[in-house]
């Protein structure tokens, strides 16, 4: 049996069941989640991480298209609360854009600011913030939220070098990260080698979704696929 | 020659760096280089000279911000005109660019950079970043660009301190940005599964022979890059030949002992030696093996950055006892090398054996030693050096 980890979707579990997985998302994986815009990537990413934090797996996370205040706002409004475990520590983030505005985000120890136009410095908060939380538990989850931001303010094949080294950095340590993008925003030969460096994918269109997972194991990629719907638990995956 | 005011490192390239020279700081992603330039920057300015730093990675009230972090007041030296920025940073995202240069549109980096070098000279320039630069321009243009900037530098009396990040480069283009700068100093990491040490090294200097050492080193707030001496950490079951094993790596080493059955000598709290291999230097604390002193495991492994676990090749039955010292010693999320000793007993265990029984990992390497004899030692201390460095060593 293939390793999942707990996706925090309803539904969503249930319909990546299969012989071969215990339904999820594959442990100690890379995922793309990728979509038109406002297609709930980021409410994705965030269901995922809270999902994480309730069953005690820390989580890295890095946040690039919202300040902290915002993404914490954001999660508020489906009654996922984050504050407590930034106070706990489990939770680790990564401002990459409160900087651009202005605002000095206070850097703690499991709160660091960082620039998306200073890869080197973001790297190097990253590594920092492996270590944080592998040490807590190798089970650990870590979230990048958006590469929108990225490839706004840098060169295309930047943005990519960055990517393989952020995923080279949660793979070595065993975690399982979800990274999402808005589709079409680069050109198509770049996207679909975005696309080649992860183990799996999920396009969602604002109706259906697309779910492909590469199993170190197998050969074949298997495919899933249903609709949902936002509701006010986040998304909801409809059962097949 | 201008102190570079990084510790070691002028010790490193023969007391410093000579006016118009260029460095180049090569770092692993992930590892912090930019402070190397910013206290380079400082330090020569204190010393009473000029200097600017080049940005495209940060705005300069970003960098003014750090600065204070540090401990630095560039916000001072910005006023007595003594710093100025070349801003390649603001124009881009939008804001107010702010500086004595700054640069609307990539063609002018060239340019507006050749000015600034004339307007420190005798002093010194910050490039952060280079390889952010690589990806806005091509390839070609930035060795044609560097080779403008270091001989411009060369014939001023500046000194250019470039910042750069090894991504996924192609080995060629590392290799010719390494060769057209006077020095290349290395910033490494160590890793087991995920960063726990940072190092640098020395690996060229034009105008000496540099010596070679590895020196680790952290970046504090406030005050810059320091470097410390690291600690190795030897434990493993009552008498698998710990104490042994310290001395012979060590020049000089105290044990805390008494004797045992008044006939051989046990650590009753710790060893402690001194190593210095092939320019590498470290502290080592070796642990008692008998559990009643387990309590003091966690105190002495705190903040190792590798490990010896050292057993009794000819008794098996203390392979878990040294599993569990593995753990007590939180070793297992550290380099590590099982020293299998005692090859030299009938019914020692072959090291193939050896991780059977204890069901290691393939990737942790097993020396075969006698260390009452010195054989294998050296090898067990070259293959945790392999460990700790890679090949960069």
């Amino acid at each position: 049996m293939i390793k999942t980890i707990e996706s925090g979707i309803p539904g969503f579990d249930e319909l990546t069941l299969s012989e071969i997985t215990e339904g999820g998302i594959p442990g100690k994986s890379s995922t793309l989640i990728y979509g038109p815009p406002k297609t709930g990537k980021s409410i994705f990413c965030n269901q995922f991480t809270y999902q994480g934090l309730l069953n005690l797996e820390p989580c890295l996370y890095v946040t690039t298209d919202h300040g902290l205040k915002q993404v914490q706002n954001n999660m508020m409004e489906f009654q996922w609360f984050i504050q407590n475990y930034i106070q706990n520590q489990s939770l680790y983030i990564i401002d990459g854009i409160s900087q651009l505005s202005g605002k000095k985000i206070e850097n703690t120890n499991n709160i660091k600011s960082s620039f998306v136009r200073n890869p080197s410095d973001m790297m190097v908060k990253i590594g920092i913030g492996t270590r944080f939380v592998y040490k807590k538990s190798n089970h650990f989850r870590s979230t990048l939220d958006s590469l929108n931001t990225l490839f706004a303010f840098n060169p295309q094949q930047m943005v990519i070098r960055v990517l393989n080294a952020y995923l080279r950095r949660i793979t070595e340590a065993g975690g399982t990260c979800i990274i999402a993008y808005t589709e079409g925003i680069i050109d198509p030969n770049t996207e679909n080698m975005l696309k080649s460096l992860f183990d799996n994918t999920i396009k969602l269109d604002g109706q259906n979704i697309q779910i492909k997972y590469h199993f170190e194991e197998e050969e074949e990629v298997t495919n899933y696929r249903s609709t949902y719907k936002i509701t006010d638990k986040g998304i909801v995956v409809k059962k097949v | 020659m201008k102190k570079t005011h990084i510790p070691k490192l002028d010790d490193f390239i023969g007391g410093g760096i000579p006016e118009g020279s260029s460095i180049l700081f090569c770092a692993v992603p992930g590892v912090e280089c930019e402070a190397f330039g910013y206290q380079i920057l400082n330090g020569i300015i204190e010393d009473g000279h000029k200097g600017f730093i080049f940005t495209n990675v940060s705005e300069p009230n970003d960098i003014i911000y750090e600065f204070s972090q540090y401990g630095w007041n560039l916000e001072k030296y910005l006023e007595e005109e003594k710093a100025f920025f070349v801003d390649g940073s603001s124009n881009f995202i939008g804001v107010p660019p702010m500086g004595k240069y700054s640069i609307n549109e990539l063609s002018q980096i060239e340019g507006i950079v050749l000015n600034a070098i004339d307007d420190v000279s005798n002093g010194v320039g910050v490039i952060n970043n280079l390889s952010t630069l690589i990806d806005y321009l091509e390839e070609d243009k930035i060795i044609e660009i560097l080779d403008k900037w270091n001989k411009r530098a060369k014939a001023n009396n500046t000194i250019l301190v470039y910042i750069f990040t090894k991504w996924g480069y192609e080995q060629k283009l590392i290799d010719t940005i390494k060769n057209s700068v006077d020095s290349v100093v290395s910033l490494t990491s160590i890793e087991e599964r995920v960063i726990i040490g940072q190092g640098f090294m020395v690996t060229s200097a034009s105008w000496t022979r540099p010596q070679n050492n590895m020196v680790l080193f952290f970046v504090l707030q406030p005050g810059g890059v320091k470097i410390y001496i690291p600690k190795i950490l030897v434990t493993g079951p009552y008498n698998a030949g710990k104490s042994s094993f310290v001395k012979s790596i060590s020049k000089k080493s105290v044990s805390v002992e008494r004797m045992a059955l008044e006939k051989f000598p046990t650590t009753i709290a710790m060893d402690i030696g001194h190593v210095d291999h092939t320019g590498f230097v470290a502290d080592i604390f070796g642990t008692p093996g008998q559990e009643r002193f387990d309590l003091m495991l966690d105190v002495l492994s705190k903040e190792a950055v590798g490990a010896f676990i050292i057993v009794d090749s000819s008794a098996p039955q203390t392979f878990a006892r040294a599993k569990e010292m593995i753990n007590k010693t939180h070793a297992k999320a550290i380099p590590k090398i099982i020293v299998a000793n005692k090859q030299d007993m009938p019914g020692a265990l072959s090291t193939e054996q050896i991780r059977e029984a204890m069901k290691l990992d393939k990737n942790i390497p097993i020396i075969p030693t006698t260390i009452t004899e010195n054989t294998g030692v050296e090898e067990a201390l070259d293959a945790l050096l392999t460990l700790l460095y890679g090949d960069t060593k």
